[in-house]
Parts: C-alpha cells; sequence; structure tokens
C-alpha cells in the first residue's frame, strides 16, 4: 500500500526538471559586473572629487580604497561561499574583522607618520561625516540589492552570518564607490565615519536580509 | 551511508533523471527519519522529515557533484530541525480548557456540502490548490498559471493540504471508514 510518504516522494520525483547548478564563480562573476555597473554609473553622473588627479598622489587616499576594496572582496567572498549550505560564514566573517582591524591600525601608522595632528572635532567634522555615512549606506544598497537576488537562489543555512556578510560587502563597495567623491582621506575621519556606515548596514542587513532569503 | 552512490545520483537528478531521483529520495528518507528521531519528539518526526525532502528538492541547484552529497543533506538536516525548533517555540502548546465543547457534526459530514467544509479548513493556497488540480482537473502547470502560485509551489500546497487533511478526517472517529 502506498504511504503517504511515498505519495510525497512520487510527487517530487514526477515531472523533475533538469536545474542548472548553482555556480559560485558565475555568481561571483554577475556580482563583479554589477558592482563596476554601480561604479560607472556613480562616476558618470556624480563625478569624482575635483583633486583626484592629485589625491591619488597620497598615500592615504590609496589606503581608504584598498582597504575598503579588501573587506568588499572578503565580504562577497563569504556571502557567496555561505550560499552553499554546508558552508558557514562564520570563518569569514572574523576574517572581515581582523582585515578592519588591521585596516585601522594601517590608518593609524599613515596617520602618525604624516604628523596630522589637528583638534580632534576639527578633523572629526561630524557634519560631513554623517553626510558620509548617508551617502555610503544609499551607495551600498545596489549591492546588497543584488547580493540578495543570488542569496535567494543560494541555501544559506547560517541566514544571520550571511546577512552580515552581505551587509559589510555591501557596504565597503559603497565605501570604494564614494571614494571617487568624498574629499577626506583623514584616516581617523575615515575609521569613525566609514566604519559607521558599515555597522548601519550590517545591522539593517542582519534584521532585513534574512526574513528574504528564508528556505 | 552509501555516499558515493547518493552523490551520483543527485548529480543524475540535477540533469532531471526522475528515476535516479527518485530512489535517492527512498534512500535518504530512512536517515532523515533517523536524524530527526533523534532530536526531535515523536509527533514532529514524520512533518520535520517531509520539510527536509521538500528542502532539497527546492534547493537541489546548490549542491556540487564535484562535493560530497552527505555534508550537503546534513547541513539541510539540520538547518530544518534548528527551523522546527524556532517553529515549536513560537507554538508552544497551552492547556486546553476543560469546558472545549464539540458540537455535533453529523449534519455537516453528511451534507453535500462536506468537501467544502472541509476545504475551508484549509489554508487558502492549499484548498485552491487541490479544488483545481484534484477537483477541477486541471494540470499543475494550469493551476499555477490561474493562482499566481509557482508549480512547486502548487504540488506543496496539494501535498501538505491532503496531508492535513487526512491527519483531520483520522483524528475525528466522525470519519471513520468502519462507521
Amino acid at each position: 500500500m502506498m504511504t503517504p510518504d511515498d505519495a510525497l516522494l512520487d510527487f517530487l520525483a514526477a515531472d523533475l526538471r533538469p536545474v542548472r547548478r548553482r555556480i559560485a564563480a558565475r555568481d561571483l562573476t554577475a556580482f563583479v559586473v554589477l558592482a563596476a555597473l554601480e561604479f560607472l554609473a556613480y562616476l558618470l553622473f556624480r563625478g569624482a572629487r575635483p583633486d583626484m588627479p592629485e589625491a591619488m598622489t597620497h598615500m592615504m587616499f590609496w589606503w581608504k580604497a584598498g582597504s575598503l576594496a579588501l573587506l568588499a572582496v572578503i565580504g562577497v567572498v563569504t556571502t557567496i561561499g555561505a550560499l552553499d549550505p554546508a558552508r558557514s560564514p562564520r570563518p569569514g566573517l572574523r576574517a572581515l574583522a581582523l582585515a578592519a582591524a588591521g585596516a585601522v591600525a594601517v590608518g593609524w601608522a599613515i596617520d602618525a607618520g604624516s604628523g596630522g595632528a589637528g583638534a580632534l572635532l576639527t578633523r572629526l567634522d561630524w557634519r560631513e561625516g554623517l553626510a558620509c555615512v548617508a551617502a555610503v549606506v544609499t551607495l551600498a544598497l545596489p549591492a546588497l540589492g543584488a547580493l540578495v537576488v543570488l542569496m535567494r537562489r543560494g541555501a544559506a543555512t547560517d541566514p544571520a552570518g550571511a546577512a552580515m556578510a552581505a551587509g559589510a560587502a555591501a557596504a565597503a563597495w559603497g565605501g570604494v564607490v564614494f571614494t571617487l567623491h568624498c574629499p577626506h582621506d583623514d584616516p581617523l575621519y575615515v575609521a569613525l565615519w566609514f566604519a559607521v556606515a558599515i555597522a548601519a548596514v550590517m545591522l539593517i542587513a542582519r534584521a532585513v536580509v534574512p526574513r528574504l532569503i528564508r528556505w | 551511508m552509501a555516499a558515493a552512490a547518493w552523490d551520483a545520483l543527485m548529480a543524475a537528478a540535477q540533469l532531471g533523471h526522475g528515476g535516479a531521483y527518485r530512489r535517492l529520495l527512498g534512500e535518504i528518507r530512512p536517515w532523515l527519519l533517523c536524524y530527526y528521531a533523534r532530536c526531535l519528539p515523536p509527533g514532529y518526526v514524520d512533518d520535520a522529515v517531509q520539510e527536509a525532502m521538500i528542502a532539497v528538492h527546492t534547493k537541489r541547484a546548490t549542491y556540487d557533484p564535484a562535493r560530497p552529497f552527505g555534508p550537503w543533506l546534513a547541513a539541510i538536516a539540520r538547518y530544518k530541525w534548528i527551523d522546527r525548533l524556532r517553529a515549536m517555540k513560537r507554538s508552544a502548546a497551552d492547556a486546553l480548557p476543560d469546558d472545549l465543547a464539540v458540537g455535533d457534526h453529523e449534519s455537516a459530514v453528511t451534507s453535500a456540502s462536506v468537501l467544502t467544509a472541509l476545504l475551508a479548513k484549509l489554508k487558502v493556497p492549499q484548498a485552491t490548490a487541490i479544488r483545481l488540480v484534484k477537483l477541477d482537473g486541471l494540470s499543475i502547470e494550469e493551476a499555477a498559471a490561474t493562482t499566481g502560485q509557482s508549480p512547486s509551489s502548487v504540488k506543496v500546497n496539494i501535498h501538505r493540504g491532503l496531508a492535513r487533511l487526512t491527519a483531520r478526517l483520522a483524528a475525528d472517529p466522525e470519519f471513520d471508514d468502519d462507521a
């Protein structure tokens, strides 16, 4: 006699369609293409900072862009890796924390070498800082959206961890894009306000994304 | 666990080989039963197994044939176990009141509208899917197009709806075949 469980198995096996295997490299390529489009669109519509050629001769500019790019790469690789049910995003999140700490340490070393010691509040410039946070969060949203689309096709078994990795990746990428326009290269300023922006996007992602990728 | 065989069966299933897939599901079901029997109350085991099977089905594209199937299955089983624990916590049972009255079901049972009444007990998507496919004779694809659900959702809704009706009928002596 056929049991209800046999019926379920028959049901699932009936009309089985071939599926396109999820390949991490393909997801990564799709994200890189979308991220590059965002970068070019921002450059086209918002434009680069007026002193870009001069800024690019300073180590601080490259420290800012390089650190954010490194965080974005670790975050994206962690997020896409976590879409395999058997892989955890936690080692990637630890690597992100280490990379962030390393970036701050390098920034501190650059800052100490430059002898740039002004008044703390002047250097932090909170009005500009909050505007930077808003810009980075906004620029993070397209990348976060793209990652959520990929995540819905995957099978993250640690949705909270994957969501935080996606938030960190998207915010770091938003930061990379914003370096095109942001005139601030002071490591203290960057360490504070970009960290606030990344933390904000991670919190938003942690709160919202697990519901969107539930399976 | 015939690990290597499962790898090959799942790889074949991804290519659309229904026979291999049916065999794989039949072989992983006892494994899932053992898994959930160790970590869930007996009344929840069958539901958890079904949930895991459906998850295997819907997420089969995420299996990488270059890697062993066992850890992939175990990760899905664990994820669904945690999901089930959360659901159990949310729906913690309250004690039934002593004066819980059960009305006379006879007229409803014997009336021609019994099926409608039963379907009304189900969630709307489940009742709609059963009505369209099992009563009106539509195909899965036609029902999916009519309701806006995906074909997989239609299948799952039919299965879950029928399972719920079966459970309801089995639990109610009024519906006993021998009666």
